[in-house]
């Protein structure tokens, strides 16, 4: 309903003539559905994810069809890609790390493929909202604490008990070592989100303010958007590495134990 | 004639594989070179967005920690109807609780941080 009242100012919603540089981030219905009293709408988010997916999907499958000795352009960039992860995760959890290299790997290309996506015009950036984001948080750090348990049992309780501390401050510590944990989903969805959303309302208010300023002053504002831009693609790529590094980071402590 | 083409041929063979060997080698002087260049590719965004990017990192660790223990200490309040007081001492070890992870993120870029260009103290001084 919010969707078709919202699709009648279609594309530039703001006041002022001016377009609204918040509107790039409304979620539309595609098409409508409820399960079981809940609102699981087809939404041009959605539609972004199963295209990043398929894109994935189909860039891993034909680059590595043929899979030959000496590979292929397509071939090299997604060995170059899984040589990439597979590094990260051997320096920053270890060779015993290498079990979870697969959900290292489908995450960063996730985050990369849909911070990529946004960067092309008329797209739909996924990773500026902050329930996306926050939800793969959510589920890294459900399953790093779990596998914590796993493989420490109870003994991973003395993670949060730092070493070396007069008796009479640990409990102290160890409340503010809980919620130190406790901050990890959320400076890590956080991050993400935040320099996305950041990153693409910059970029819509300097393009906008490249048509305001017209023929003669819209050249300045037009040099910036060609620099930001490129700083923009460099941040999709950056935050993608450091959302899966993190995770690694977080897989090594839960591992290993120690900070 | 069909010897001595084939003769020629493997001459020029072996010479092929000799030649391919030697580019091999000068192609994997030059990989490690470029590798060496491209080594932590996301690691050395020149200059500002780099900067940036530790600003933004450090900042949300010290906000997520005071909301997070403003949000555990709100929670803790409802189950126990000690209005504000929980929340305000949760507050305060959220606050502890970001700067405990600011100092550890700061550590860790610390030792992963490439040595800067205008500060090589491996070689004593050598100033540019």
């Amino acid at each position: 309903m919010i969707s078709t009242a919202y699709a009648a100012d279609d594309g530039h919603g703001g006041a002022g003539g001016l377009p609204d540089p918040m509107h790039q981030f409304e979620i539309k219905r595609i098409f409508e559905l409820e399960l079981f009293g809940v609102d699981a709408s087809f939404t041009n988010s959605a539609l972004f994810m199963v295209i990043a997916a398929c894109l994935i999907t189909l860039f891993t499958v034909l680059a590595m069809r043929r899979g030959s000795l000496v590979p292929t352009r397509l071939q090299s960039v997604a060995e170059l890609s899984y040589v990439f992860v597979a590094n990260m995760v051997r320096d920053n959890v270890g060779t015993d790390g290498m079990k979870y290299f697969p959900f290292v790997f489908t995450l960063f290309m996730f985050v990369l493929v849909l911070n990529m996506l946004g960067m092309i015009p008329y797209t739909f950036t996924v990773t500026s909202h902050i329930i996306v984001t926050f939800a793969l948080a959510a589920f890294i750090f459900l399953g790093v604490t779990l596998i914590g348990f796993w493989k420490h049992g109870v003994k991973f309780l003395k993670f949060f008990v730092p070493e070396g501390v007069p008796f009479v401050m640990l409990p102290l510590l160890v409340v503010i070592e809980v919620i130190s944990y406790l901050t990890r989903p959320l400076s890590l969805s956080v991050r993400l989100f935040a320099n996305m959303m950041a990153g693409h309302t910059m970029l819509k208010v300097f393009g906008s303010f490249v048509v305001a300023l017209g023929f003669l002053g819209g050249w300045a504002a037009l040099a910036f958007m060609v620099a930001f831009t490129g700083l923009e693609i460099l941040v999709a790529f950056l935050q993608a590495y450091v959302f899966a590094i993190l995770t690694c980071i977080y897989l090594n402590d839960a591992l290993h134990m120690h900070h | 004639m069909a010897g001595a083409e084939k003769e020629s041929g493997r001459t020029t063979g072996g010479r092929d594989t000799d030649d391919i060997r030697q580019r091999l080698d000068a192609l994997e002087g030059k990989l490690d070179a470029a590798r060496v260049r491209h080594a932590p590719p996301p690691e050395q965004p020149e200059g500002r967005g780099r900067a940036m990017g530790q600003a933004l990192r450090l900042s949300t660790e010290l906000v997520a920690g005071v909301v997070v223990g403003g949000f555990i200490g709100w929670v803790l309040d409802g189950a126990f109807g000690s209005k504000p007081f929980l929340m305000v001492a949760f507050l305060l070890l959220g606050a502890a609780a970001g700067i405990l992870n600011v100092v550890r993120t700061a550590k860790r870029m610390q030792a992963e941080a490439p040595v800067p260009k205008d500060l090589k103290p491996v070689d004593g001084d050598d100033d540019d």
